[in-house]
């Protein structure tokens, strides 16, 4: 599907990268929620695991922000297709979970932009999901 | 070499690339690649080196297992500006040894200089296939 994006290329790294990691490592999730569309849809493709619909994708981080102490997302690579409304970013993941255990992943994130949100964005991890 | 147009990285990837892998042609897969070019698989966090070395290598095994493979469905994000594109797509494959198809969501990043690849990272959605 072909989404009409609102956002020139400064625009969709600050709603991927500043709007939405940012607020994923500060475990603010209604600030991460306001990222996505309504019914938008997270992927995680090397795992074959759907969310769909802000429920879905709410239930998601709640999980994840309460499974780890310590959440860092950082190192990012970005390639943007602004006429496209699309941004991928590779990145480190560093997750520290309550037992102060490490674990780090080379992901890389495909977002679909509609309008001036998220409407799909599909993961592709190094490791285990940490995303179920 | 002035910077080339969007469709070029779209056409490089579809037209070439992976036309070439589809269709067993290595002498188009490898025309792609710079020959210091690097290939890694991250999900498996395997890196083959040089055009004419570890890449081609992995293709000759790669084409040697299997009788049919196909590339389709593809999304890209091309990236002029950072001379860059990341494609989202599904893979069909039958091995030489066996009928049955087996089918994989991928994604690929190439990073091109002077409009041949000179990085790519692979990400699979099953066992890795690029040994």
């Amino acid at each position: 599907m072909q989404y009409q994006s609102s956002l020139d290329r400064a625009g969709l790294e600050q709603l991927a990268i500043h709007n939405y990691f940012g607020n994923v490592d500060k475990k603010d999730l209604e600030a991460v929620l306001n990222c996505f569309c309504d019914n938008a849809m997270i992927t995680v493709q090397t795992a074959f695991t759907t969310h769909a619909g802000k429920g879905e994708i709410r239930r998601m981080f709640e999980d994840f922000m309460g499974a780890y102490k310590t959440i860092i997302h950082k190192d990012f690579t970005c390639t943007i297709d602004e006429s496209n409304g699309r941004i991928t970013a590779c990145f480190t993941a560093e997750l520290e979970d309550h037992e102060g255990n490490w674990t780090t992943l080379n992901n890389t994130n495909f977002w679909r932009i509609r309008g001036d949100k998220f409407q799909e964005v599909y993961i592709y991890m190094s490791g285990e999901n940490p995303l179920v | 070499m002035t910077s080339v147009p969007y469709e070029y990285y779209v056409d490089i990837v579809t037209k070439r690339y992976f036309h070439g892998v589809d269709n067993h042609d290595m002498d188009l897969v490898l025309d792609c690649f710079h020959d210091d070019a690097t290939l890694t698989e991250v999900t498996s966090m395997t890196i083959h080196e040089g055009r004419n070395a570890g890449i081609r290598t992995m293709f000759e095994g790669l084409f040697d297992a299997h009788k049919r493979i196909w590339h389709g469905n593809f999304v890209h994000t091309a990236d002029v500006a950072s001379e860059a594109i990341c494609s989202q797509f599904s893979v069909e494959v039958t091995p030489n040894d066996a009928d049955s198809e087996l089918r994989y969501e991928n994604c690929n990043r190439f990073y091109l200089k002077e409009g041949k690849f000179s990085r790519v990272f692979v990400y699979m959605s099953g066992e890795n296939l690029l040994k």
